[in-house]
């Protein structure tokens, strides 16, 4: 029998590796056991990828997207509807720390295209994610590597390799930048066939040896004729990058730290588990599924429930899971699409190659009232499948007083863990309305409607904001 | 190559029609199209809640105007699918979100539409293939209830045949469907990598797959299919971005994948109005250009032309299956 503790336990493991779980889903992965449902999302090729030739059967515009938001709803309909919930969240921190978007790159195929590459790497070594990304299209052009030439650099990627992606501000010198971008000469794209009339084409990456710098470099105190692939060799070395990546992986799936660009002057709150992450790094030459397993296995992780704001795209595909009313292609993810950018993360587009900031800054006045009147929406709509299969469990329960229609609510959005006010706040409004009862058709409609009221109103706290 | 010879056949590249287009000249996500002379009707899916219509257009490149629109009201669409055209012209098309068809008149007034959801007999669960028997009946590729159904050209139920599976005589997300002079119904059997051959009352033929002994002729994800006057039968194979030609007997012939080195009229204006773009196009390999993305439906007229519909290309190749060809010298 698992008991409720496993059940909130596992509730935070896929709040944070995932999007979130169905009551029933956490029931049965809390059967399974924690540290094997940690092991299934590290290992996501041993599930079915999205089938996507059937969402492209249905949803043709998505392929070679033509204009956001189609690639931003494909990527919203995968979140929600995969069977790698690691895969596509690792998706998702890539892509907030490497952050490329659309208002630039104008190609959203391209933009698709390396979500995709994030999927198919986003576990493995980061020196090879690196790698990939140095090469990949879009990022080649966001960053203007097209631009680096042998004699004339351009220092937007190699500075940004440095600033952003790997080590962190004062961690190297503005000599380093100019010779990492000597050795990112040559690595480019070439031209494509121009979009329209006859819908997008794609980049690829190029190494033009004629344009690429090959002289000796001094990098990180290190002398050669580097290569770009050299450059990200002795970064990812680099113990800043260690920490860098550690405190990157904490503060996406543990515990909401300052912003990023204060990172150089204020310490991680949780010092301990960043040097547990750099100690995972350095033990797994930068292996991401070994340093999950060591983030999620750990007591820091399991301790800090409710402890980080949902960002948009998070709010926005756990209460369309929990909803379950885009479990298969229909029109609709557009307007999911525009809600996450609405609510403030505009996927695929994000302010600046410095992302977006998180934790509190997620909210505002404008974003935390679409933030409320979405979710309250969705989850107290008892016609949905996946809030009516809630309105069944509480039926199975029969009747029930205002503390339990309250208890047994929470338990089912989560189960959620609630401060003392927001429990009284509940507990007025169900006192006020009574409890739940199922003994003739009048009652029944009248908890139905009790139950959408006490969900919306669940999904409207200050708690539900927190993952 | 523009020309293709295979097994006595020839199939030689012709011309092109359409480009991506939002709204009015142009197609968006096209899925489906009908030939009635020298006009065609082309079905726009678009995206969302934009793009959705049908098309008039003649051969010669002539944009005669549209109609429909996204919507759940009358002549609207949410998933526009396939389309057909009655004895009559009249326009009947088909949308599988909406579990309905839409009836217009040649010109695109909305006459009635019929459908009800559900897998009850009669009932519609996506709804795609739509074509018409010898006596005005139309047949329905219900999808999501892997079966074909039959019903009077107003609506009223008729019979079905098939059901879930991958047997003979049973379908996995069928979709594309036609018949030939002999009643015969060929039915593009989508997830299960096949064509299947009926007889008019729904009893399985013959099945066009890929060879069980060479592998040849393979299919993966079929959506159109189309018969010519000698019995010839061709599948846009959708997964593979091209079209597979297979003789009666069920027996590959050849496989074309796309040959438009021309663009269309059209496409020409577009380039021609965009210096960046015509720089552009001077510094590449264009031929990813002219072949086939997502060929979505096929069709042959009464000459034998073929015209493939390119759903991520947003246009129609047209082949001639040239019939009195002399063989150059190969020496030349």
């Amino acid at each position: 029998m698992t008991n409720r503790e496993e059940i909130a336990l596992m509730g935070h493991l896929m709040r944070r590796a995932g999007f979130g779980g169905t009551h029933d889903e956490l029931v049965d992965k809390a059967g399974r056991g924690y540290e094997a449902t940690v092991e299934d999302l590290l290992n996501p090729e041993q599930f079915e990828p999205v089938d996507e030739e059937l969402l492209y059967r249905f949803m043709p515009g998505y392929e070679g997207a033509l204009g956001p938001p189609l690639n931003q709803a494909d990527w919203v309909y995968r979140m929600i509807n995969t069977e790698r919930p690691l895969e596509e969240k690792m998706a998702l921190f890539w892509h907030q720390l490497f952050a490329t978007g659309n208002s630039k790159v104008d190609n959203p195929p391209e933009l698709t295209q390396q979500i995709a590459m994030f999927r198919r790497v986003g576990l493995g070594k980061f020196r090879d994610i690196l790698i990939e990304l140095a090469q990949n299209p879009a990022m080649i052009f966001w960053l203007d590597n097209n631009g680096n030439h042998r004699g004339a650099i351009n220092e937007n990627w190699g500075r940004e390799l440095l600033e952003l992606f790997s080590m962190g501000v004062g961690n190297y010198s503005e000599d380093d930048i100019k010779e990492a971008s000597r050795a990112f000469t040559g690595w480019t794209i070439g031209p494509k066939i121009p979009r329209n009339p006859l819908g997008r084409f794609y980049w690829n990456f190029e190494y033009r040896a004629e344009d690429h710098d090959d002289g000796e470099k001094t990098f990180l105190g290190h002398r050669g004729n580097f290569n770009g692939q050299d450059i990200i060799n002795l970064v990812v070395d680099q113990p800043a990058t260690a920490r860098f990546l550690s405190r990157h992986l904490y503060n996406f799936f543990v515990a909401d730290e300052p912003q990023v660009p204060s990172w150089n002057i204020t310490p991680p709150n949780d010092p301990d588990a960043i040097d547990q992450l750099v100690a995972a790094y350095n033990e797994s030459d930068g292996d991401i599924r070994f340093m999950l397993r060591v983030l999620f296995n750990s007591d820091f992780f399991k301790q800090a429930r409710f402890s980080r704001v949902k960002s948009p795209a998070e709010l926005v595909i756990s209460t369309a899971r929990m909803a379950g009313n885009f479990s298969q292609p229909r029109p609709g993810f557009n307007s999911l699409a525009f809600e996450c950018a609405y609510q403030g993360q505009e996927l695929l587009n994000p302010p600046s190659v410095e992302s977006w900031h998180t934790g509190s800054e997620w909210i505002d006045g404008g974003a935390l009232v679409r933030r409320v009147n979405f979710a309250a929406g969705l989850l107290g709509d008892v016609s949905l499948p996946g809030v009516r299969s809630m309105v069944d469990t509480l039926r199975e329960r029969g009747n029930l007083g205002p503390d339990g229609l309250v208890e047994a609510c929470l338990e089912l959005v989560g189960p959620l863990e609630v401060s003392e006010g927001t429990r009284e706040e509940l507990l007025e409004q169900a006192r006020s309305d009574g409890g739940i009862r199922w003994d003739t058709a009048e009652d029944c409609a009248a908890s139905e409607k009790r139950i959408g009221v006490m969900l919306a109103l669940i999904a409207a706290s200050r708690d539900f904001q927190f993952a | 190559m523009l020309t293709t010879v295979a097994a006595g056949r020839v199939f030689d590249y012709s011309y092109c029609i359409g480009m991506y287009g939002m709204s009015g000249q142009g197609f968006w996500s096209p899925q489906d199209f009908a030939l009635a002379g020298d006009t065609m009707y082309v079905l726009s899916r678009g995206a969302e809640e934009l793009g959705q219509r049908v098309s008039r257009v003649t051969l010669d490149h002539q944009f005669l105007g549209q109609f429909g629109a996204f919507g759940r009201g009358d002549g609207q669409f949410v998933w526009p699918r396939s389309i057909a055209l009655d004895g009559d012209g009249n326009v009947y098309a088909s949308d599988d979100f909406l579990n309905r068809v839409s009836v217009f008149d040649p010109e695109g007034t909305f006459l009635s539409c019929w459908g009800e959801s559900g897998d009850d007999k009669g009932q519609l669960n996506g709804p795609c293939g739509i074509a018409f028997d010898g006596d005005g009946n139309v047949l329905i590729v219900d999808s999501m209830n892997n079966r074909v159904q039959r019903f009077t050209s107003d609506g009223k139920f008729l019979g079905k045949f098939g059901h879930q599976g991958d047997g003979e005589g049973e379908f996995n997300l069928p979709w594309g469907i036609c018949l030939d002079d002999a009643g015969s119904v060929y039915v593009a059997d989508w997830k299960n990598n096949r064509v299947q051959k009926f007889d008019a009352d729904g009893n399985f033929l013959l099945s066009f797959e890929a060879s069980p002994t060479s592998g040849v002729g393979d299919l993966h994800g079929p959506t159109g299919v189309a018969v010519d006057s000698e019995g010839d039968v061709y599948v846009t194979d959708w997964g593979n971005h091209r079209l597979q030609v297979y003789a009666p007997d069920g027996r590959f012939i050849a496989t074309l994948v796309g040959d438009a080195q021309q663009p269309s009229p059209w496409t020409q204006t577009y380039i021609d109005a965009n210096p960046d773009i015509i720089k552009a196009r001077r510094r590449v390999d264009l031929e990813p250009e002219w072949r086939f993305r997502r060929p979505v439906s096929v069709r042959v007229d009464e000459n034998d032309r073929i015209f493939v519909l390119e759903a991520n290309r947003h246009r129609v190749q047209v082949y001639d299956k040239v019939k009195d060809y002399e063989e150059h010298p190969l020496n030349l």
